[in-house]
Formats: structure tokens, C-alpha cells, sequence
């Protein structure tokens, strides 16, 4: 049982996800996997080399793994209710369509 | 025994989140997620963090669950038993590898120690990392600006 590639495996799904999926909120699921996989990996080396300060640090990990899910929330929130739909690919559409449209005016 | 199991829960649950077609259900895989997680720090002896990832799981997720039922669109169609079957047996063989692989033992530079404890031990490694990922976000920066700049002209 190695964690370190269990994390690696955590890691490659986020990344997949992230570059593959056009929802917003699959988006989000995507990065809080890159998150776990990250704080996994911290957890599992600093336990094995025996130090206790890494969990201390990981509690500040979370603490800006936190803020950050709540900014990613807020945007998506504001996104959604501006453009109507989580669809990244609709949202650059209509982005796109807005801009040609002021440059007609 | 138990980490195995939970290794292939959190893996299998992983899979769920990202690849289920309903938001709802996909948020309750992300749960399942947080929980397997935590489970696994508390048997690796940090039940500290395992109280803090639980806790910040727990509040992430109210949020994540009202947000994805207000603002994600219906699906066409419903996730089929085969699909989520299919997903599970997916996460199963991904899980394999941390399962029966391993990546400790001598690293390269001769000394006894496994690449855990070299990971730790050893910050150059871990800052010269950091770095590299520091000048691949500064870079991708640099290139959005600039395309955006150029973009508008």
C-alpha cells in the first residue's frame, strides 16, 4: 500500500476532470480533488518521517483550501446567475457574442 | 486491510463526482470523498487533520449541495446502473496501482531512504518543484494577458 501513488492517482483525475468536463461545479469538484491529493500526500510523508509539524501546516493548508473553494463558489455563483447556465463553452459563446455586438455599436 | 478498502472507496468515489451526470449525485460522491479521506488520516495516526478536513467537508458541501441543485442545468438523461457500474469497476482498477505498487527503496543518489522519507527529508527537491509549478502559473499568466491584449486590438 503506497499513498504516494494513491495521491498521484487523486492528482491525475483532478487534472483529467478539470481539462475534460465544461461544468462549472465539475470544475470545482475537480480542483477539491487536486486539493485532497495534495494534502494526502502531506499527510502520508510527513506520518512516515515522523514529524508532527506537517499536520500543523496542513491545518493551515486547509484554512486556504477553504477561502479558496468559497472565492471558486462565489464565481460560480455570479457566472451562473449572470449567464444563466454553467456550460463554459455556452458562457464563452455568449461572451463572445456580446463583444462582437458592442463592437457593431 | 481497512486502508486498502478505504483506499478503493476514496478512489471509486472520486470517480462518482467527476463522471456522474447529476449534479446531486455527484456532490453526494464528493461526501463520500471527504469521508474516505478523513478516515484514512485518522488511521494514519492524524486525527487532528482528520477533524479539520471532516469539518471543512462538512461545510463545503452545504454549500456545494444548494449551489448544485440552484444552479446546475437537469441532465437529458439519468446516469444508467450501467454507467455507475462501469465507473465503479473503473475506480476499482485505478485503485490497483496503490494497491500492489510501490515507490520506496534507494533513490538514485546511493543513500538508503525511501523516496517518502526523501521527499520529506530532502526540501531542495520539494522547492525546486514548487518552483517549476510557480513559473508554469507566472507563464500561463504572462500568455492569457497577452492574448487578451492582443486580442482587443
Amino acid at each position: 500500500m503506497d499513498f504516494v501513488i494513491l495521491s498521484l492517482v487523486m492528482l491525475a483525475l483532478g487534472i483529467y476532470g478539470l481539462l475534460t468536463n465544461r461544468d462549472l461545479l465539475k470544475v470545482f469538484i475537480s480542483i477539491e480533488l487536486i486539493a485532497i491529493a495534495a494534502t494526502l500526500n502531506f499527510v502520508t510523508l510527513s506520518s512516515a518521517a515522523g514529524v508532527g509539524l506537517g499536520q500543523a501546516f496542513l491545518v493551515l493548508a486547509f484554512s486556504t483550501d477553504t477561502a479558496v473553494s468559497a472565492v471558486i463558489l462565489a464565481l460560480l455563483v455570479i457566472v451562473s446567475r449572470k449567464y444563466g447556465t454553467g456550460d463554459i463553452r455556452q458562457i464563452l459563446k455568449m461572451e463572445s457574442k456580446d463583444e462582437s455586438e458592442a463592437e457593431k455599436q | 486491510m481497512i486502508l486498502e478498502i478505504l483506499s478503493i472507496g476514496l478512489i471509486v468515489s472520486a470517480c462518482l463526482a467527476l463522471f456522474l451526470d447529476e449534479a446531486v449525485y455527484s456532490v453526494a460522491a464528493l461526501a463520500g470523498t471527504f469521508l474516505f479521506t478523513a478516515l484514512i488520516y485518522a488511521l494514519d495516526g492524524a486525527v487532528f487533520v482528520a477533524i479539520f478536513q471532516f469539518a471543512v467537508g462538512v461545510g463545503t458541501l452545504t454549500i456545494l449541495f444548494l449551489s448544485g441543485e440552484l444552479l446546475s442545468e437537469k441532465p437529458v438523461s439519468k446516469t444508467s446502473p450501467n454507467k455507475a457500474l462501469a465507473l465503479i469497476a473503473g475506480g476499482v482498477v485505478l485503485s490497483l496501482p496503490a494497491l500492489f505498487l510501490s515507490i520506496s527503496g534507494s533513490t538514485s543518489a546511493g543513500v538508503n531512504i525511501s523516496f517518502g522519507n526523501g521527499l520529506w527529508n530532502l526540501n531542495g527537491m520539494d522547492v525546486i518543484l514548487q518552483g517549476l509549478v510557480i513559473l508554469t502559473v507566472a507563464l500561463g499568466i504572462v500568455i492569457v494577458l497577452y492574448e487578451k491584449r492582443s486580442g482587443g486590438q
